[in-house]
């Protein structure tokens, strides 16, 4: 624990040497949720739409993209954080150091993804905020509590989505586009902007992406929708207990190839 | 568990493969690094030294052979050979360099398994041991080179390993530095830690200086190991002459001279380097210096007895810059 905890506090104070880069944290939610009302206003003169409604369930297009757009933040805070985050170990020149400390390295990328989870609340925080003010989207605490509930098991599974995304930024040296295309596979398959529902492929393999059950429930919370609590929790639960051996299974793997074609520390 | 401080390496062997091509950058290495020995191991850049200390830091994995460290085998029990060893590589970009030192070595303090109740003690000690008490709240980045470096020593330091791998430790240091990081690891280390340290260099005179034992490396190979001074009897009787002159001078002028078992010539921006064995300087010396007197003018004349390098070429035909 005290690992993850230092790790958690070194990435904040290197994070505080680079004020641009919180301005952007700040600034970003509001760039990121405006144009989502803008384009939703600009394609269907409104909030709602029926022709959406009869794919999704709900007429209400703009809350629906709004909700699947905040909290993707979390996905694409796990595969391109968590997977930079060794390569800026690498820039930094402290991976092998890092590593050669007697400590399971996944227990860093705990520490990693903790730092990145954090940051990525403030981010939705700050989204949500914007949503109660322009929509008047009202969240009491019967909601809260679910939604919270929901928000852990989405996590948890991202986890094991970062250690692959960290564990491909070891064995590619050329981090950037393979980080890009995996998080475009992501957004893709997910019903962040459209219901998966929209063709027979992105439907077949939303089902196992960790973040289609966690916006099912909270779209269902927040507006709504029609959905089984019970089974949501444990479809996701499922896949969190799939995903996160398998990203570690995945990270270790691709550790020992590294060390042993030596290019751990290739920049 | 065992408390045994020493390195046993036996027939190590590391290949690295691109496509068709093979390296063979560890050869078929074995040695033994007794507890609290200052070891060092020499050889040309590419001879294959970096690679053999990662290997003993688990960095790399060897594709043959074993490693003993402090009674652990590293393939078997990694992490507590992790727990033994300080490894000192990569110089001044082994830092956070947007954290303080107080803040980097109270980050690696943490990830050493330094006690929670120790850590502020011991990094009291060690920046004060380094002369960094004042800098303790900069950030390193506005750090000297220097001081970068005595902070990444601290860091190595951090756990109080019994066992150091150090890794050329004055590379691109100004003289002053250099000295520092040399005594520091003689008075400090060896002498009063009493720790056991596996010292890579390509400089001899800091091996000459240091260690106790040296190995000699190069592609891949130990091609000899023993105590400095048990290497500089192997040498000939002979002493060495250098002359530094003023003017290009070609090699074929030499070519006449009884008096020298071997000649070095070097000629660079208008300076001639010669370098020669021989067991008689005097002779020799009257002889260059009417060889060169119509074609250059002799600027310093220095008689010493063979080093280390000396040795080096001796046994294996190369040279250190190559």
């Amino acid at each position: 624990m005290r690992i993850i905890i230092q790790e958690l506090r070194k990435e904040f104070k290197i994070l505080l040497a680079y004020p641009i880069e919180i301005a952007f944290w700040i600034i970003s939610p509001i760039l990121w949720v405006i144009p989502l009302i803008f384009q939703g206003k600009a394609l269907i003169g409104g909030l709602q739409s029926s022709a959406f409604g009869n794919l999704a369930g709900t007429s209400e297009y703009i809350p629906y993209v709004l909700i699947g757009a905040i909290f993707s933040t979390y996905m694409f805070s796990a595969v391109w954080s968590m997977g930079n985050s060794l390569r800026n170990e690498m820039f930094y020149g402290t991976l092998e150091h890092i590593l050669s400390a007697p400590v399971r390295p996944i227990y860093l990328l705990l520490g990693k993804g903790l730092y990145n989870s954090i940051l990525s609340t403030v981010f939705v925080v700050a989204q949500i905020l914007i949503c109660i003010v322009i929509f008047g989207l009202s969240i009491t605490l019967s909601k809260i509590v679910p939604m919270l509930f929901f928000l852990l098991l989405l996590l948890i599974g991202l986890y094991g989505v970062g250690f692959i995304a960290a564990a491909l930024t070891l064995l590619v040296k050329e981090a950037h586009g393979l980080l890009h295309m995996f998080e475009y596979v992501l957004f893709l398959f997910s019903p962040i902007r459209y219901p998966v529902e929209v063709h027979p492929v992105t439907r077949a393999i939303s089902v196992f992406i960790p973040l289609t059950y966690a916006l099912i429930a909270l779209r269902g919370i927040l507006l709504g929708l029609k959905y089984d609590f019970w089974q949501t929790s444990l479809y996701l639960f499922a896949l969190d207990c799939a995903i996160v051996p398998l990203g570690i299974v995945i990270f270790n793997l691709i550790e020992k190839k590294t060390k042993t074609r030596g290019t751990l520390a290739h920049y | 568990m065992s408390h045994k401080k020493n390195i046993i390496l036996e027939n190590l062997i590391k290949v690295f493969k691109k496509r068709s091509d093979e390296v063979r950058a560890v050869d078929d290495v074995s040695l033994e690094i007794k507890e609290g020995e200052l070891f060092g191991l020499l050889g040309p850049n590419g001879a294959g030294k970096t690679t053999l200390i990662k290997c003993i830091s688990t960095l790399l994995i060897a594709d043959g052979g074993t490693v003993i460290v402090g009674g652990y085998d590293i393939r078997k029990d990694p992490l507590a050979v992790r727990k033994m060893i300080g490894v000192l590589t990569g110089g001044e970009r082994s830092l956070y360099w947007k954290l303080t030192p107080l803040e980097n070595l109270r980050y690696f303090a943490a990830l050493y398994g330094v006690p929670k109740k120790n850590t502020n003690s011991r990094i009291d000690y060690l920046l004060s041991l380094m002369n960094l008490t004042e800098k303790a709240h900069y950030r390193v980045e506005k750090l000297s080179s220097g001081m970068k470096q005595k902070l990444s020593l601290a860091r190595t330091l951090i756990h109080d390993p019994p066992i150091l791998l150090i890794d050329e430790p004055t590379l691109g240091l100004d003289p002053y530095f250099a000295r520092f990081m040399r005594q520091f690891i003689k008075t400090e280390l060896h002498q009063r830690l009493k720790k056991t340290i596996l010292l890579t260099t390509h400089y001899m005179m800091e091996a000459d200086e240091l260690c106790e034992r040296v190995a000699f490396m190069n592609r891949g190979k130990i091609r000899a190991l023993d105590t400095p001074a048990s290497f500089k009897k192997i040498m000939p009787e002979e002493q060495i002459l250098e002359v530094k002159c003023l003017g290009e001078l070609d090699r074929s002028l030499f070519t006449q001279l009884k008096e020298s078992t071997s000649l070095h010539l070097k000629k660079q921006d208008g300076f001639s380097y010669i370098r020669m064995n021989t067991d008689n300087p005097e002779t020799l010396l009257s002889d260059v210096v009417d060889l060169v007197r119509d074609k250059a003018k002799v600027l310093s004349v220095l008689v010493t007895s063979p080093t280390l390098e000396d040795v080096f070429v001796h046994l294996t035909g190369a040279t250190l810059d190559e």
